[in-house]
């Protein structure tokens, strides 16, 4: 029976049962089908995994890569670093993942990662030594996170609906009452509540105490009436922003670089408290599966050819010393970076490794603020 | 059905003695029979629902120490969930959302059932697809076009501003717990429709023609026929929607804002970046163990009201 003759059948309610069952069988069969036959297609490919933030998940950072293995790893992406890290406890083995420097300590000390080998990574010789030379990060000189790239948590804001009335750019405007229901704010706690610790003045060597601890509850309940909505996803704090909806949220150079890049009126703010600054990279799975395409990722996201599109494209800094020098000077402070990370870095407040335990009671604490107590 | 193998059941094993002992066990057992049928359904539901439940229940009585769980039984779990009013107070907006959400949807529904039950006549079964169309795309592409709905700049909002109406976009539309009813209204409308049709469609004709001759009008017909005879349905759409909307957190994560947070959100990021496995299942299994008391309670009020009635 032709497809037409059935279709018509079926109208005419001429098709027989058998004939019905016969048809929604050959559906269900091809239904279930679907979802295998690219992967047996795909098999003969590469099949690593790279467990990355969302927005890093595309072939632009993987041109290297790609020309190797002629296509980018798969990739699985999280909201923020601890649900990553927490998936990988509960079993999931990828090949490599994406924490930032304060996390890496907490990373290793679960047992779930192996250090790269640098003598695999062509690009090992590029890479600016104090951006790997971290707390906890080097183990007989070989490092557990590859440094990709760094860059700084600050308030983008609208030029034309933020009103300075010719005071310095400050974290204080995620913190003014004219713009209630109007900010936005990054919804983990690895970025907002070392902000509020900015904002309340806590020097980050005593980020731990109690006293510490209390005054950054503090601002973040302040803050929670004014903020319209916590989120991890860059992209709706993006489009807020660009409709008008938000009138500066907190984000990363990324939201700023995107948004500048359409032409829309915003800036990345150098708050006279100084920024939040970070550095973020690549470490490999103690059970990867597929080793020798683990150092291939990395190897390509410390390429320069990756680190032009991350300084053009999203305006991070990048680990490798050569990526800068497709920008000049005025470019690069443009865009909040400069060829010496040190520079921004230290101007900024850099985050400092954490233990387990204040995690955990940051965590909490920041989530009874949000649903808010 | 019982009447017939207990009279088949004496026949049988007389006049077909061979075979071995299961196999003669298996032939007069009417309830071994049956779950031979249904054993492929339990199998599954032993693994993927007993299992993990089970699992669930154990964890919530341990304690969660760092990156490990330690196994020592203690009750800390549950009573942090009854003390601490953080979850009393997402209970009872979790609570008001679904429970507003159950009864909107089932408001809105029962016109679109009646109307398909009683005044439509031909192509019934394309009228119950059309109404269903909702469920032809993902829940989450739903959730996203209702941002874009609802959005500041969305079509609700545009909408009014170019009709002069407002001048001010209205902020309380995404981001609010009135999103996250809203949301979930529309998601689950099919649930409602579904149950409610089935049962108007049974009602007998014959009952309101009867009404009418005796002397009955539209309203009173509606009143004393229509509506109790299809309450079964409205409870059944009832519980259908509140139980699963009662656990949602997809929705409250993406429209609800920091005021529209249900407990499914908490639980959700207890296994996530709050890392607390244990409180998260204490939490889980409360939630569902008030949620079927709640449920229990809705059912058995309504049988009571049915027996005074008769």
């Amino acid at each position: 029976m032709q497809i037409k003759d059935k279709v018509k059948a079926f109208h005419d309610g001429a098709l027989s049962r058998r004939d019905m069952l016969n048809g929604l069988a050959a559906i269900g069969v091809g239904v279930a089908m679907a979802p295998i036959l690219p992967r047996t297609a795909r098999a003969a490919g590469s099949d690593a995994i790279y467990f990355t933030w969302g927005g890093y998940d595309i072939p632009d950072l993987f041109k290297p890569y790609i020309e190797k293995h002629g296509e980018a790893p798969s990739f699985a992406t999280f909201g923020g670093s601890e649900e990553g890290l927490t998936k990988m406890r509960a079993g999931y083995v990828v090949d490599v993942s994406h924490p930032c420097n304060q996390a890496v300590p907490r990373w290793v000390a679960t047992g779930l990662f192996q250090t790269a080998d640098p003598s695999r990574l062509s690009n090992w010789s590029d890479v600016i030594p104090s951006l790997y030379e971290l707390e906890g990060n080097m183990a007989d000189g070989r490092p557990y996170m590859v440094p990709m790239e760094w860059g700084q948590t600050s308030v983008t804001y609208r030029t034309d609906l933020v009103d300075l009335q010719g005071e310095p750019e400050s974290w204080g405007i995620l913190w003014d009452e004219r713009y209630k229901g109007r900010l936005g704010s990054l919804a983990s706690a690895a970025d907002a509540w070392w902000v509020g610790a900015i904002y309340a003045g806590v020097d980050f060597e005593n980020m731990a105490s109690d006293e510490a601890f209390e005054k950054i509850a503090a601002v973040m309940r302040e803050q929670r009436p004014l903020i319209r909505t916590y989120t991890d996803e860059t992209t709706s704090l993006e489009q807020a922003l660009a409709s008008g909806e938000m009138v500066a949220a907190m984000t990363w150079n990324e939201s700023a670089a995107a948004l500048k890049n359409q032409g829309l009126p915003v800036k990345f703010a150098a708050p006279k408290e100084g920024a939040l600054t970070w550095v973020c990279g690549a470490m490999i799975h103690k059970e990867a599966p597929n080793i020798d395409l683990a150092h291939d990722i990395i190897d390509s996201l410390i390429s320069t050819d990756t680190g032009k599109f991350l300084i053009g494209e999203y305006g991070y800094g990048h680990s490798n010393a050569k990526s800068f020098e497709a920008f000049s000077e005025e470019d690069l402070a443009a865009k909040g970076l400069s060829s010496n990370p040190n520079d921004i870095l230290a101007a900024g407040k850099f985050q400092i490794p954490q233990s387990q335990e204040f995690e955990t009671r940051m965590n909490q604490e920041f989530e009874n603020i949000k649903a808010g107590f | 059905m019982v009447d017939a193998t207990s009279l088949s059941e004496p026949e049988l094993t007389e006049s077909r003695p061979r075979g071995g002992r299961l196999a003669t066990l298996f032939r007069r057992s009417e309830s071994l029979r049956g779950y031979a049928l249904l054993s492929p359904t339990l199998a599954v539901m032993a693994l993927a629902m007993c299992a993990p439940t089970a699992m669930m229940v154990a964890l919530s009585f341990w304690v969660q120490s760092g990156f490990d769980i330690t196994m020592t039984f203690t009750l800390d779990n549950y009573a942090k969930v009854f003390t601490n009013p953080i979850f009393e107070a997402l209970f009872l907006r979790t609570l008001m959302i679904s429970g507003t959400c159950a009864l909107a949807t089932v408001l809105i529904s029962y016109p679109m059932a009646y109307y398909v039950a009683f005044h439509v006549h031909r192509r019934k079964l394309a009228w119950v697809i059309m109404m269903t169309l909702p469920f032809w795309t993902s829940y989450l592409l739903r959730v996203f076009s209702w941002k874009v709905v609802l959005g500041y700049n969305g079509a609700i909002n545009s909408g009014l501003m170019s009709l002069g109406l407002i001048s001010e976009p209205l902020e309380f539309l995404l981001y609010s717990p009135e999103a996250v009813i809203i949301t979930l209204a529309h998601a689950w409308a099919a649930f409602a429709i579904l149950p409610i049709y089935v049962s108007l469609e049974k009602i007998d004709r014959s009952l309101l023609e009867a009404a009418a001759d005796l002397g009955d009008g539209a309203v009173a017909r509606f009143l004393r026929i229509t509506l109790p005879l299809s309450m079964p349905g409205v409870i059944a759409a009832l519980l259908l929607i509140f139980i699963p909307t009662f656990g949602d957190f997809v929705t409250p994560a993406l429209v609800g804002g920091p005021d529209g947070m249900m407990l499914a959100n908490i639980v959700q990021k207890m296994f996530g970046k709050l890392n607390d496995w244990p409180l998260g299942s204490a939490l889980a299994i409360s939630m569902m163990i008030i949620v079927s008391i709640m449920c229990g309670g809705l059912i058995w009020v309504t049988r009571q009201i049915k027996e005074r009635a008769i």
